[in-house]
């Protein structure tokens, strides 16, 4: 694989949600084959601070930057298309993984479409969860379709995972930052934490 | 008004001593609602065929177009309020939606299919109301489908544009279901028409005179509309719905 030199820069930042601020002046560099991680107790803001990075919210001060290039509102897509994401919510991704699940079967009767009955509105239901065993393999899918994408984003990866598939993960994006890329994961499990290049625990920042 | 159509009206009439009787000797207490429920009928019916009676009388393009906008204006407030949605936000867009997808589907059917005089009000307003309220029925199905499941699968959208979808494309699979909800049902009934039912639309034009072969003519041009129509004003729908339903983060707006 070809090298792609990638950073990603958080310089000053100041991350909120609403009202509440989450994390002021924060400032890391997330290099190239190294894997950081953002680590902090429950509520603390990762799942913010990686949408931050992601583009889909705003910083309140200061700024996201990947490869010395500013990321807005305008650019996030841009630099989305450089990254393979692996999101909190993995287990909800059923009709990802098999989109033909949320298809239903319709009656003829159901209604008449020519005889002036209006049809009651649908509502449809979240998916069933996706066990341990699929989330692991929806995340190697999705990296192994994400070859040449130089970031690899990973929010809470172990957090559904038996211990060892935990380990399992841990060793999946390892091998990713070994291949050059720049590999940034939240989480709280130890294990990772550990495993890590760089650590950046929100707990120890200025609210 | 002639003293025959006097006759044969109350001679209609009568027929609803039928249900009556057998109201009156099993289920007193519904008489009453039963004997409400059909003078609504009348009076809606009336005011309908007087509506449609002024148009054809005065048969002005600009006046049948008014008609459609108003028809168009209450069909969306009836989506809206089906699907529970916020109106404000998706009225427009269902509105002119329905509006434009019926008149251009409507117009296409008048102009060219049937080769009638476009905005003859004889041909404009049954044309463009069978269109409207079937394009209706399939957008409170389509509407709902796409607005629920965007709702339930939230994190199937966040992550197609984490992995660098473009909004569009992650789109894509509700956008599927969406329109999945619209043409199954309709290819559902289309396999059963004339076996297990005989809809109302061909009775009706079969009781306006026309021959059978005709009919069957009609009524294909229209089913086929019928289809065309509602998917053009669901696609129309969710292009001018979008900015509501998304802020410029991409994140869904409540609902």
């Amino acid at each position: 694989m070809q090298r792609i030199i990638s950073m990603l820069e958080v310089k000053d930042a100041t991350i909120a949600v609403g009202e509440r601020t989450l994390a002021t002046g924060l400032s890391f560099m997330a290099r190239d084959g190294q894997l950081t991680c953002i680590t902090g107790s429950e509520g603390s803001g990762k799942t913010t601070l990686i949408r931050t990075l992601m583009g889909f919210l705003p910083v309140s001060s200061g700024f996201v930057s990947v490869d010395g290039e500013l990321l807005t509102v305008r650019s996030a897509h841009a630099f989305r298309t450089m990254m393979a994401y692996l999101p909190q919510q993995m287990q909800m991704l059923r009709h990802h993984l098999s989109p033909d699940s949320c298809l239903h079967a319709y009656e003829a009767d159901e209604y008449g479409v020519w005889n002036a009955l209006m049809p009651s509105a649908i509502e449809e239901q979240s998916p069933a969860s996706l066990s341990p065993e699929e989330i692991f393999q929806l995340a190697q899918k999705t990296l192994e379709g994400a070859k040449d994408k130089p970031i690899v984003i990973a929010d809470e990866p172990a957090a559904l995972l038996t211990s060892e598939l935990s380990l399992q993960m841990l060793q999946l994006l390892r091998s990713q930052a070994d291949a050059g890329k720049t590999v940034l994961i939240a989480s709280r499990k130890q294990q990772l934490v550990a495993y890590a290049d760089q650590v950046i625990n929100l707990d120890m920042l200025k609210r | 008004m002639n003293t025959g159509l006097i006759l044969h009206t109350v001679l209609g009439l009568l027929l609803l001593l039928i249900p009556a009787g057998a109201l009156y000797l099993l289920e007193r207490k519904m008489l009453k609602s039963f004997g409400l429920t059909i003078v609504r009928m009348v009076v809606q019916l009336l005011v309908v065929c007087l509506m449609v009676w002024a148009l054809i009388r005065f048969n002005k393009a600009w006046l049948s177009l008014v008609w459609l906008l108003l028809m168009a204006a209450y069909a969306a407030w009836i989506v809206v309020k089906r699907c529970k949605l916020l109106w404000r936000r998706l009225l427009p867009a269902v509105g002119v939606g329905l509006f434009v997808g019926v008149l251009v589907v409507g117009l296409w059917i008048l102009g060219l299919v049937l080769s009638v005089r476009v905005f003859d009000a004889r041909w404009f307003v049954p044309v463009m109301a069978l269109l409207t309220a079937h394009a209706t029925a399939m957008i409170i199905r389509g509407l709902s489908t796409y607005v629920s499941a965007l709702k339930a699968d939230e994190q199937q959208y966040e992550f197609l544009r984490g992995n660098g979808a473009s909004h569009f494309q992650a789109l894509l699979p509700f956008l599927r279901r969406s329109m999945l909800a619209v043409i199954s049902p309709t290819m559902a009934n289309l396999t059963v028409l004339g076996l297990t039912s005989m809809p109302l639309l061909l009775c009706g034009i079969l009781l306006g005179g026309m021959t059978p072969v005709n009919a069957f003519i009609l009524m294909l041009h229209m089913i086929i509309g019928c289809i065309a129509a509602s998917v053009l004003s669901l696609a129309i729908t969710l292009f001018l719905a979008d900015k509501s339903l998304f802020d410029k983060f991409g994140k869904m707006q409540a609902m």
